[in-house]
């Protein structure tokens, strides 16, 4: 049936996409394509693949005219890389929708991506990087019935891999601008959100009673003043057990979250801080207690790092239960100073925290009930904190430098596989200099050094990147695992890039080790197995 | 104001949500398991558990299949297939988790379904091939659409085994007149095997694992023919030797198994079942399945 829906509307996608040939529209596309060759390496435990080369690739095509738009991609997995589920596998539109926008009313049918608020209780995205690809498959309304105010509607499945989950998923969100709404002329602006998701699923369980539909509410508030913006959201998501023959697993309790987040800024100067608090709050759309039916978000409260080692322990959002809080420091010391110098002096502090709830996460069925304390953090398991203090400077004309220390402790049984590793802490120092040696032609060098008795020891890392802008660039990376406290996996992880940018085109070839390890995005995480071997990368759009 | 009358109507259309209040568990599990004792045939499903003893979210599969299991009793059949090369590799003799339970077929089993990642499982292989590997969560679901399906196929067995040797008859009877393309799996499990497992964040020493897949005694073509006259009688009679399956396992271990290091023998013959199953060769699906005890107890 889904395949008929499918071939039906793509066939009315191209259909569309001919007929506008003849018209003024605008066709955009972009095509990405990641070939990987896999060795095997026992030192690393990377594994050959039976077919040598894999390879992910994917097309996406759009057409515009005025109010409609139409498009597709393709998706080719031949097969997946090894980080991705094999569950894509083969070839596909996965992705087709056309859409209209008539007297303020926005039309879409076929798959599309949405979110309400910061996502709580409803986030249908993708990213390749990850793996993650929920998007809807059905239909969307956006309606703007008066000024200021704001309406959505939706209803569809959504996708699992290759596939669609059994869940329907419906949602509406209505957002008031307050200060358009009543035409104020404060500088106060006020903006509220109200959302509203619902999934059903039938229900066959003959030994529990299950809710059919289930039901997540969110409410959000954002006022802005000056330098001042504070924004807070509350969602509720009401019963939802996960159908299994095991009843103790069955959780009947609500569940809920709280995000609260207050930034002050000016020229030079911005301070944030955060706090959240998550209790059950993990949305599916099946039941079934699994990652890949995720369709809700919870931002995570830590600094996203870039550098390799700072990266290493990654914090990822527990959605069935943390707190957490977030500060965050901005500050540019002005030019001319003693310590600004000539061009200033750009300071960051970051701290944040993450702990458990007070017993775990609320929990109901026959048995047993739990609800937590709304906030408690002295005694409470540590999940997770960093703290950490990044430099910019400008020297002169040539060098920039950033530096950042941080202490950071991981709660490797919960944030990556249960164990009895405990608390890995480490203190991270990084150096990265940039060097322009002539107009267009520069060099950046990394150097990071992560130093920790706890999960696999200390690490160094060196990097070595030119750039002869704007065509090509070069480098080389070595990670040293020299802390190591099995002898036998002291290695080095050396990689070496080249690529070259011609217009709308990018090519990259690589060769090198990973280490296995966890990869994340804004929270989301997955592993990632170790490999050896070549990549080549090609991207383009027009 | 039309637009606006049909937003705002299907807003009210999504807004039901079903609260449910307890007790949440229904009183006699809303199941009455249907009388396997008599001799008329009734329809069983397999449900293949992957697993490994290092995988701490493995003991809650096997929690969900024996609770499914005190659901339906007899009908649902258990097989636990130890497989991967992290999950289920061996220690060095000496160490906790030093026992071998991978087999041969396991591996071969779980490489031709795609099993990479644990716990993952299949009842009957239902939706082969592209969604046959379910979550532990989805296991009850998809036994409950199994069993509603009639049989066309009934299986017994008989086991004339002591000691170590003697002979094993599966015999298929027709229920229906039936064409395709069908094979039969023949296979040992072993139960209450005290061992270590990982369970979540502890280690167990003396974890019971049960249905522990040892071996597999044929997997031929059911039939020369692929036309099935009701009231056709199929009988396969297996002779075999445990010693000689068992030192299989081990060799298995020893020589081929990724890390292995021969630990899997020490078999009990008094925990161990016969399970028989008929699979549709193109679907992959297991249209009946039946199990008895090794030894006559």
């Amino acid at each position: 049936m889904i395949k008929k829906i499918s071939l039906t509307l793509t066939t009315a996608c191209l259909t569309i996409i001919c007929f506008a040939q003849d018209n003024s529209g605008e066709f955009h596309g972009d095509f990405d394509l990641n070939m990987q060759s896999y060795q095997e390496d026992e030192l690393i435990g990377a594994k050959a693949a039976d077919e040598i080369i894999l390879n992910n690739a994917y097309l996406n095509i759009n057409y515009t005219k005025g109010d409609f738009s139409a498009g597709l991609r393709y998706e080719s997995y031949l097969n997946a890389l090894l980080d991705f589920d094999d569950e894509y596998k083969g070839n596909g539109i996965m992705f087709r929708y056309a859409t209209y926008t008539i007297d303020g009313l926005e039309v879409t049918a076929g798959n599309y991506y949405e979110q309400i608020g910061s996502g709580l209780i409803f986030r249908s995205y993708e990213n390749k990087g990850l793996g993650q690809d929920n998007a809807m498959d059905g239909v969307r309304l956006k309606y703007r019935p008066l000024k200021g105010v704001y309406l959505k509607g939706f209803i569809g499945k959504s996708r699992t891999y290759f596939t669609y989950s059994d869940g329907i998923i419906r949602g509406a969100d209505a957002e008031i601008n307050v200060n358009e709404a009543l035409n104020l002329e404060s500088k106060t602006r006020i903006i509220v959100g109200q959302g509203f998701v619902s999934r059903f699923q039938a229900d066959i369980n003959p030994k529990l009673l299950l809710p059919q539909n289930v039901a997540a509410y969110s409410s959000r508030l954002n006022i802005i003043n000056g330098g001042w913006n504070y924004s807070g959201e509350y969602a509720i998501k009401l019963n939802d057990p996960v159908g299994s023959a095991t009843a103790e697993e069955n959780n009947y309790a609500n569940g809920n979250a709280l995000m609260s987040s207050l930034t002050y800024s000016q020229r030079g100067f911005g301070i944030v801080a955060e706090m959240h608090r998550v209790d059950h709050m993990e949305f599916r759309s099946e039941r079934a207690k699994e990652k890949q039916y995720i369709i809700n978000y919870i931002p995570t409260l830590t600094k996203q790092h870039t550098y390799t080692l700072l990266a290493l322990h990654p914090c990822a959002t527990q959605p069935e239960g943390e707190f957490g809080t977030q500060i965050d420091v901005f500050y540019k010391i002005k030019k001319g100073s003693l310590l600004g110098g000539k061009y200033g002096t750009k300071i960051s502090f970051n701290f944040s925290r993450i702990n458990a709830l007070n017993g775990g996460n609320s929990f109901l069925n026959d048995n047993s009930e739990h609800t937590p304390m709304f906030i408690s953090i002295k005694g409470e398991e540590l999940y997770f904190r960093d703290l950490n203090l990044e430099i910019y400077k400008k020297i002169n004309k040539k060098i920039r430098v950033t530096g950042v220390i941080a202490r950071q402790s991981y709660n490797k049984d919960v944030l990556e596989k249960p164990g009895n590793y405990g608390i890995v802490e480490s203190t991270i120092a990084i150096a990265d200099i940039s060097y322009k040696i002539k107009k267009g032609h520069t060099v950046r060098i990394e150097l990071q050094e992560l130093l920790t008795d706890g999960g696999d020891g200390s690490w160094s890392m060196g990097l070595v990147e030119y750039t002869v802008s704007p065509h090509w660039f070069f480098a080389v990376q070595d990670m040293y695992n020299w802390g190591n406290h099995d002898l036998e996996k002291q290695l080095h992880y050396v990689n070496i890039n080249c690529g070259f940018l011609s217009g709308s085109n990018r090519f990259a070839i690589g060769y090198g080790k990973k280490r296995a390890g966890i990869f994340c995005v804004g929270g989301v995480c997955k592993e990632v197995p170790s490999s050896n071997g070549f990549s080549l990368t090609i991207s383009s759009s027009f | 104001m039309k637009n606006i009358i049909t937003l705002f109507s299907f807003i009210l259309i999504i807004t039901s949500c079903d609260v449910v209040e307890g007790p949440y568990l229904i009183d006699d599990g809303g199941v009455t398991p249907v009388d396997t004792s008599s001799n008329t045939y009734v329809k069983k499903v397999l449900i293949e558990d992957f697993t490994g003893h290092t995988c701490s979210n493995c003991p809650a599969a096997a929690r969900e299949l024996e609770a499914i299991h005190d659901l339906y009793e007899n009908q649902i059949i258990g097989m636990a297939l130890h497989v991967s090369t992290s999950f289920a590799r061996p220690n060095p003799i000496g160490n906790p988790y030093d026992y071998d339970f991978r087999t041969d077929w396991g591996d071969s089993w779980s490489n031709f379904f795609g099993i990479s990642s644990l716990p993952s499982g299949m009842v009957n292989r239902i939706g082969y091939p592209n969604e046959h590997k379910l979550g532990k969560d989805s296991w009850l679901d998809a036994v409950i659409i199994e069993l509603e399906k009639e049989i066309d196929f009934g299986i017994s067995i008989t086991s004339d085994v002591n000691g170590n040797e003697g002979t094993i008859t599966v015999n298929t009877e027709l229920i229906n007149d039936v064409v395709g393309d069908y094979n039969l799996v023949v296979c040992l499990t072993e139960s209450h095997i005290i061992d270590w497992q990982k369970d979540g964040q502890t280690d167990n020493e003396f974890y019971e694992h049960n249905h522990a897949l040892r071996t597999v005694l044929s997997d031929e073509s059911l039939s020369s023919s692929t036309t099935y006259i009701i009231g056709d009688n199929i009988s396969l009679p297996i002779n075999i030797n445990l010693n000689t399956l068992e030192q299989y396992n081990i060799d298995y271990s020893t020589n081929t198994a990724e890390a292995g290091n021969g630990n899997a023998g020490g078999w009990n013959a008094e925990n161990m079942s016969v399970i028989a199953y008929i699979y549709d060769n193109t679907s992959q699906e297991i249209v009946q399945v039946e199990e008895a005890h090794l030894m006559n107890k």
